[in-house]
């Protein structure tokens, strides 16, 4: 706990011009915080080297061990504002949060200098209840698993190895290779990128095998991964049972061709002569290109790679297949099949550089046959738009969008090709030999939970319903992440990609996975929170075993025993506080950021007992990660709001405790905005399932809310992204006109 | 369904569009930027974004058949701005090339023309011709390059006369009926030609156009083209307004002008000759007034103040102009825009050919040097020969192909009838 603090306020940024300084010093030195705070000073300039040096020589001489910044937002000059290991640092956002976004209202004016006194008091409340946390720091295995020997795997366990790693990689299959090695050629991975060009898998599998830090198992059956990230335990059976210690695994167990049913509507099935990619693909492998009626070489193929035909399957379709009720000692299925016709539309990127690479064949093997290719979309990014522009240039190659309406075949076994939308000007029909039809890239875990994770929350990972069986928690922001911390994916298992994506995609993991076997060693979060050294502390002595945390950790941390008593994992933990804002018992706590702490912060907010002359007052739980950035946006942007409301910042939504609720509509708050990430399908939230647990709870904190006679409206949750600053202003605006206004004041206030 | 249309894609056709200037034309992804920037194209199935797919897929019935080929003046601004390089106004220079060389029978003398290699080829049949009567004459007047004095109605080889080509060359019985017989293989090869074309043009969707009666009569749309686009230029001024486009426009008017005078002045020989020497006072018997005026007119070689001579020069000065600016704009061309095909070459050096050797050989008669104004002027014969003879297979067909389809665009309705 900090006991000695030194508080400095800035004057610098306009704070100085808009605040006077002796009455916002006074607030701590003439208050109960007095006693705690024996340095209270301000400076003009408090980022310049000589007031850091003023704030080093005070701790020196008073002995602080906490420092509390009254000046700019947390987020800018954070590496100034650092004063050694010992010294915590409090930030008080007097410029964006005062001084910059401040609108005086007409009725009560005035009221910056008490909101800038409430900040101050908030911030050494804070950090006086605020502990420097000592991790523990595991001896961790630095092994690195790797799941898959593919193009993707054997990357990523040569890239492992370079880094001086020992590897492990298991493949279940006999041979090395996986679908690299089933094929004739390749999207081109090196500069001039316009041919099609051999995968070098067997280099790749040459370099592997005879890497001494590389142990290979094939015809390896990967039974189960026990323990924690930097203490894994993995048992996979490669003619016989054998256990490994592991750090940390990097998932490249690929796909899988998808389910060719989906294909029927565009002839597949019942006409002999449309085929699929893979099996194309199998026939160039294998040397001679043929239509499977008559075994002759096609003189003319075309490529379909507009799905939308098998789209209508796909509405039919039920979102999710309801699990019948198993019956009497009938275990449940364990993993419902994720596979859909949306695979095809997810593997576009690849469906359309296969067809132009499969159109390259039939222009290499077969003389002068002709390759059509029928696309909805052209998806050839990046590099590969020069690989698309080398097919064109091919006269043999003839490429048009187009809207296919019908397969169907001709008496001579020819198929005809209707389409519509094209670029020819009119609905057409063509004629080809062989038809192709893109093969749809399912990932593995589509069909199984692959990892088999000795986990409470179970063998798989959660939630991959969302992606569709792909294994990715957050790719726009966090690629490689999954829901559990230590096993980094790559490859086609995570997004359909190219080979040449794979390799880079592989060094991305291994580069993850290193740095996951390393922050374990040193006590530390690999992320969002990297580098966080605080972790959930259980005061299990009042734990009822209600297992809500166990249950609703994002990330599967904790166990449990039979009992129901929470057993944490600290290196697969990313901090976010689900579990504190889970527990009713309020037993969960970090050194740093706990149910004490906040609530003592949102106590030192000033509620006038008269709404009318003192206005409302409304507390705002920010969340770190997007919507308190976007209020410094708005704030920076020139955007302003009512002086009524206070911001307290938290790691996430999910961490928020209804206590902190209660605590605030009992000491007479008017609201509480809870301002979070996007949740849903489609979500943003750093720690994947925060806000949505947030606005379960919710839900629940209004009801009982409800039965005290607060209405249920004075909580409420708003979704902003990092980019929607400009949305700030009118959330707030309309909580203050459509709750406050509409409710009048809390019928709490001043008891 | 009716209007399905079933494609039938021809890599050969590709293939020999690539040949004959569309080499680029593969690199289109269909952006229709060309189509749009085009100040000529039609707002309705604009070209040339549509030809460019045709030509992909190797659509030889469509491209054979578009009428829009002839819509286009070349100015070039789409391959300007393509963004690809594709060259969409090559596309259709080669595509006309493509007509120049198919519509008109033989088409033996096409393929002759359709690249440099057939030049010597073509080049060394009037040269053959006329080095016979050459070399026959010389064998009747005793000299390779002989000089006249009058003698009478006759000429006479005199070692104190002047050049006159007319003696080395008789046009009675040399000249005249072989350009005669010429002009006739031409009117021919161009009569089949107009009839493939327009038989081709049947499939042309028509456009309805509100508030139009019945189609206008061919003749009528003819003289509205002719009155508009081609005395006009109308549609070509309209055609890209930057520097390179009005050096382009005002080239072009300048040789098309020239030539009407030296039509002018070609008639007027003929006629003097034909009909006032040999038809009125030959035939006839009749002498003085009209007819010696007539006669008088046609008689060469002319005074240098005959209003007939001046007239002949103002058009070789005029075309030696055009001519100029119309090679150094094609010499200036940027390579990776639009590129300059053998048949924009051929054309520009045969008339080149005519305009020099034709002043050439005017120069050098008048200074009296026989040495060099004999084969200048059998030159001169062989470039009149190759632009008369191969016309139909050559750029130069356009003259005539497309004012039919211009006409022919405004009947039905591709093009409005009136100024543009």
């Amino acid at each position: 706990m900090a006991e000695k603090l030194g508080v400095y306020i800035c004057s610098g940024c306009d704070i100085g011009k808009a605040l006077d300084m002796a009455p916002l010093l006074e607030a701590v030195t003439k208050g109960k915080l007095a006693g705690i705070c024996p340095v209270v000073k301000q400076n003009p300039v408090l980022c310049s080297p000589d007031a850091i040096a003023e704030i080093e020589a005070d701790i020196a001489a008073n002995g602080l061990d906490g420092v509390v910044v009254c000046a700019c937002s947390p987020r800018v000059k954070w590496d100034i504002f650092k004063f050694g290991q010992g010294v915590q640092v409090e930030r008080v956002n007097l410029r964006e949060q005062c001084v910059w976004s401040f609108r005086e209202d007409e009725k009560v004016p005035g009221l910056l200098p008490l909101m800038a006194k409430d900040y101050i008091k908030m911030g050494v409340m804070k950090l006086s209840k605020s502990r420097i946390p000592a991790p523990e720091f595991p001896e961790t295995f630095k092994t690195i698993m790797v799941l898959g020997g593919g193009m993707t795997g054997l990357t990523a366990a040569l890239e492992a190895a370079k880094l001086g790693k020992d590897v492990v990689l298991v493949e279940k299959a006999a041979t090395l290779g996986g679908k690299a090695a089933t094929m004739y050629k390749t999207f081109p991975m090196s500069h001039p990128y316009l041919k099609a060009e051999d995968t070098g898998v067997d280099a790749l599998i040459a370099e592997v095998t005879s890497n001494a830090k590389i142990k290979v198992l094939t015809s390896a059956e990967f039974v189960s991964l026990e323990g924690a990230p930097g203490l894994y335990s993995a048992t996979i059976n490669a003619g016989g049972e054998q256990k490994f210690d592991i750090g940390a695994v990097v998932l490249a167990t690929g796909w899988v061709p998808g389910d060719t049913s989906f294909l029927a509507p565009m002839g597949y099935g019942s006409i002999k002569n449309v085929v699929t990619a893979a099996e194309f693909e199998a026939m160039a492998k294998a040397g001679s290109i043929v239509r499977p009626s008559d075994g002759k070489a096609p003189a003319s193929v075309a490529f379909l790679t507009d799905v939308s035909l098998c789209k209508v399957a796909e509405a039919e379709e039920p979102c999710e297949t309801p699990a019948a009720a198993p019956a009497e000692g009938e275990e449940a299925p364990a993993y419902p099949d994720k596979e859909n016709a949306k695979h095809l539309a997810y593997s576009s990127e690849l469906t359309s550089l296969v067809a132009l690479k499969q159109a390259g064949y039939v222009r290499e093997k077969l003389g002068d046959a002709l390759a059509f290719v029928l696309y909805d979309h052209m998806m050839v990014p990046g590099i590969n738009e020069r690989y698309y522009k080398s097919a064109q240039d091919d006269a043999g190659i003839m490429l048009s969008k187009a809207t296919i309406t019908k397969v169907t075949e001709d008496a001579d076994g020819g198929v005809i090709v209707a389409a519509k939308d094209t670029l020819l000007g009119a609905d057409v029909e063509i004629k080809a030999d062989l038809v192709v039809l893109p093969t749809a890239i399912v990932p593995v875990t589509a069909h199984e939970p692959t990892m088999n994770l000795q986990y409470r929350q179970g063998p798989g990972f959660p939630d991959l319903e969302l992606f569709d069986g792909f294994v990715d928690s957050n790719y726009v922001c966090f690629p490689y992440e999954t829901r559990r911390t230590g096993v980094y994916a790559a490859g086609c298992v995570r997004q359909p990609m190219t080979m040449a994506t794979a390799k880079e995609d592989a060094a991305g993991a291994v580069l993850k996975a290193v740095q996951c076997i390393g922050s374990a060693n040193r006590g530390m979060a690999v992320h969002p929170r990297s580098g966080d050294i605080s972790f959930p502390v259980f005061n299990f002595q009042r734990c009822t075993q209600c297992k809500r945390c166990t249950e609703e950790c994002p990330f599967g941390a904790l166990d449990d025993d039979e009992k129901g008593t929470p057993k944490p994992n600290p290196t697969r933990c990313r901090r976010c506080g689900t579990c504190m804002g889970a527990c009713p018992e309020r037993v969960i706590s970090f050194d740093n950021y706990n149910v004490d702490q906040i609530g003592s912060m949102i106590k030192e907010v000033y509620v006038p007992d008269d709404m009318v002359a003192g206005g409302p007052r409304v507390i705002v739980l920010v969340c770190e990660n997007d919507a308190y950035p976007a209020l410094d946006m708005a704030a920076f942007r020139g955007k302003s709001w009512s002086p009524f409301v206070r911001f307290v910042p938290v790691r996430c939504l999910g961490s928020v405790n209804a206590i902190w609720v209660a605590d605030a509509v009992s000491k007479g708050v008017d609201g509480v905005i809870m301002l979070g990430c996007k949740y849903g399908p489609d979500y943003q939230c750093h720690f994947v399932k925060g806000s949505e647990l947030c606005s379960r709870r919710k839900t629940n904190i209004a009801e009982s809310l409800g039965r005290l006679g607060v209405e249920a409206e004075r909580v409420e949750q708003y979704e902003v992204s990092i980019d929607e600053y400009d949305k700030i202003p009118g959330i707030i605006e309309r909580f203050m006109t459509e709750v406050i206004t509409k409710f009048g004041p809390n019928p709490f206030k001043g008891y | 369904m009716s209007n399905t249309v079933r494609v039938q894609p021809d890599l050969k056709f590709v293939q020999e569009l690539q040949q004959v200037g569309g080499e680029s034309l593969k690199k289109c992804y269909q952006c229709a930027t060309c189509s749009v920037v085009c100040p000529l194209s039609p707002p309705d199935g604009p070209y040339p974004r549509k030809e460019m797919v045709w030509a992909q897929w190797g659509l030889k019935d469509k491209l054979v058949n578009d009428i829009d080929i002839w819509l286009c003046h070349n100015c070039g601004t789409c391959s300007d701005l393509c963004p690809r390089g594709a060259k969409p106004g090559d596309l259709l220079a080669a595509l006309r090339n493509m007509a120049y060389r198919s519509l008109a029978k033989p088409a033996i003398i096409g393929t002759w023309m359709s690249s440099s290699k057939g030049f010597p080829l073509l080049m060394l049949i009037p040269a053959a011709i006329y080095m016979l009567i050459w070399i026959l004459r010389a064998g009747v007047l005793g000299t390779a390059f002989p000089l006249f004095i009058t003698d009478g109605h006759g000429l006479k080889v005199a070692a104190d006369g002047v050049i006159i080509f007319g003696g080395l060359f008789p046009g009675d019985y040399f000249i005249d009926p072989i350009f005669g017989a010429v002009f006739v293989f031409m009117v021919l090869a161009f009569a089949g030609g107009i009839a493939t074309m327009l038989k081709g043009f049947e499939g042309m969707p028509k456009t309805f156009i509100v508030g139009r009666g019945k189609e206008p009569s061919f003749l009528c749309c003819l003289i509205e083209t002719l009155k508009v686009e081609v005395a006009q230029h109308s549609r070509f001024q309209n055609c890209g307004n930057e520097e390179k486009d009005v050096q382009r426009f005002t080239g072009h008017l300048f040789v098309f002008y020239a030539f009407i005078a030296l039509m002018i002045v070609t008639s007027v020989v003929a006629v003097g000759h034909w009909f006032g020497a040999f038809f009125l006072q030959h035939i006839m018997g009749l002498e003085g007034g009209l007819a010696g005026l007539i006669a008088w007119a046609g008689h060469t070689p002319m005074p240098l103040w005959s209003p007939v001579k001046l007239l002949a020069n103002a058009g070789a000065v005029a075309l030696i102009y055009g001519l100029m600016k119309l090679t150094s704009r094609r010499t200036a061309l940027d390579s990776a825009k639009s590129t300059s095909n053998w048949y924009d070459w051929y054309l520009l050096t045969v008339i080149w050919g005519i305009a020099l050797t034709g002043i050439g050989s005017e120069i050098f008669r008048l200074v009296g040097q026989k040495m060099l104004a004999y084969p200048t002027y059998y030159l001169h014969l062989i470039f009149v020969f190759m632009m008369l003879a191969y016309l139909p297979w050559s750029k130069l067909g356009h003259v005539v192909y497309r004012t039919v389809a211009l006409a022919y665009a405004r009947k039905i309705g591709r093009l409005p009838m009136g100024e543009i």
